[in-house]
């Protein structure tokens, strides 16, 4: 296949993929976020395990 | 600022993605403003389209078999005006940062957070996945096709859909499947529906079901689950990327995720009227394993025609989900691992990207071929399951769509802000409500 290196020109500079592979700064989190993260964490891992009773009681009704 | 790199480190992957900004660039210029829609609509329609896959359609056929219309065709309406809100955050994340959704979790909130996310994508895609190729075989199965037959030509369709090597031409073929999504339209007008009750149901919320239990929470669930899910969030905001999505293409960008909403919300009301007769009937669906036993049931009802539609509109949602969600799990996994993920590589810059797509259909096809595998109780969890997943993945989606310094002035509006911090908290609130009939069972009745 041939390219045009032309088109380049229709590319914004952050679109190059050798541009987005150059990592972001990190950014810090506030205590109040940080908090709910790790609220929702732990939604997720009690919920989850509760789908997995209810599937497996489930099987068992088969 | 980032200075243009010279054209000596341009890849296959930013030749292919500038050919086709170069005719965007063009319609744009000659203000062409439908072939400019015409070639920036895919991401959106896709992800909505791709969300209307088997266990969804599978839940909304259980609703509409269970509960008939009454309060559910305006839920699935309000489902896809969440879905919206959610995924026009995640074109302005793309177009504003050219990155994907795992890329920017990982970089700007560190690995710890990001793995934590990624668990969330991966735990709920395999299980998708598995539900994707129940469906093709479920459809399969409806034409007398046997299991293997159908898993592996679903397996064959993903691989062959990944070797077009180019994501314009990926996007097209795709998109001409998930027309075969509104196969449920006909579908539900051979059932001869009731106009006046859909527009009575629309307006007014009603009639409710006479029970509001256990049941009908689970099947609340698992419509928001139909509709919003973690995948979405990490399919289009890459897919906006690979596409080449910029700031000036937003309007667009918005019609596209809108036309793809309303393609999604008919189709699925659509299969809920279609469904709803056999609510009338009485019909018992509660130990119907999958899509086909939708079809079979559905057969006096809506003819020869009409289930044959419904099983091939089955087939066409679990193929379309396993192209769409696979690849999510591709963007992820690379973004994660900063190596190649576009559809544009080649197989040789790809071998993770291109391998995680075909690895995960590999297996989940695996998993629906082990004989005795619970695929019905599968199905119905799937969906529970992602609405569980959802609200950190929000939490994420909107942190970053408040970080005004990648975001720059595409930062969430307060409108923005209120609307997504309403889904959050309404997700969750139905989530711990499940999980309160689940502990407690004889707390609200079956």
């Amino acid at each position: 296949m041939r390219y045009d290196p032309a088109d380049l020109a229709a590319l914004e500079p952050a679109q190059f993929a050798s541009a987005t592979r150059r990592a972001l700064p990190r950014r810090k989190l506030s205590r109040g976020v940080t908090l709910l993260l790790y609220g929702l964490r732990l939604y997720v891992l009690i919920a989850v395990p509760l789908v997995v009773y209810a599937f497996v009681h489930a099987l068992g009704g088969l | 600022m980032l200075d243009r790199p010279d054209a000596s480190f341009a890849t296959r992957e930013d030749y292919l993605r500038a050919r086709e900004r170069t005719r965007v660039l063009l319609a744009r210029g000659k203000r062409r403003w439908l072939r400019l829609v015409l070639l920036l609509v895919g991401p959106g329609v896709l992800v909505m389209l791709g969300e209307n896959d088997g266990p969804s359609m599978v839940s909304y056929a259980t609703t509409g078999a269970t509960y008939g219309i009454g309060f559910f065709a305006p839920f699935i309406i309000l489902t896809f005006m969440m879905a919206f809100v959610v995924q026009e955050m995640t074109v302005r994340l793309g177009a504003a940062t050219h990155r994907g959704h795992a890329e920017l979790i990982f970089q700007r909130y560190g690995p710890f957070w990001g793995y934590f996310a990624m668990a969330d994508l991966a735990f709920g895609n395999v299980l998708t996945l598995v539900t994707e190729f129940i469906a093709i075989q479920a459809g399969g199965l409806y034409f007398g096709v046997a299991p293997w037959i159908s898993v592996s030509a679903g397996i064959a369709v993903v691989i062959a859909s990944l070797s077009l090597r180019r994501y314009v031409t990926w996007e097209r073929a795709l998109m001409v499947l998930a027309l075969g999504n509104l196969l449920f339209v006909p579908a539900a007008l051979l059932s001869h529906p009731d106009g006046a009750a859909l527009v009575h149901a629309l307006a007014t919320w009603g009639p409710l079901p006479e029970t509001l239990g256990a049941g009908f929470v689970t099947l609340i669930l698992a419509n928001v689950g139909a509709t919003v899910t973690p995948w979405m969030l990490f399919f289009q905001q890459s897919a906006v990327v690979d596409k080449g999505l910029t700031r000036a293409d937003l309007t667009q960008g918005r019609i596209d995720t809108a036309v793809g909403a309303v393609l999604a919300a008919i189709a699925a009301i659509a299969t809920l009227v279609a469904a709803s007769s056999l609510y009338a009937a009485h019909v018992d669906v509660s130990q119907f394993a999958d899509g086909a036993n939708f079809a079979t049931a559905l057969r006096p009802y809506i003819g020869e025609t009409g289930a044959t539609l419904f099983a091939l509109g089955i087939i066409e949602s679990g193929l379309l989900a396993a192209m769409t969600i696979s690849t999510s799990s591709s963007y992820a996994l690379s973004e994660v691992f900063n190596v190649g993920h576009s559809l544009n590589l080649d197989f040789s810059n790809g071998k993770l990207f291109f391998g995680a797509a075909i690895g995960t259909s590999v297996a989940a096809g695996g998993i629906v071929l082990i004989p005795g595998a619970p695929l019905l109780a599968m199905t119905l969890a799937v969906n529970v399951i992602a609405t569980l997943l959802m609200a950190p993945a929000l939490v994420f989606l909107l942190l970053l769509a408040n970080d005004r310094e990648i975001m720059g002035d595409l930062v969430n509006g307060r409108l923005a802000n209120l609307a997504g911090g309403a889904i959050v908290i309404g997700i969750s609130a139905i989530g711990a409500l499940y999980g309160v009939i689940t502990v407690f069972p004889g707390l609200i009745g079956k």
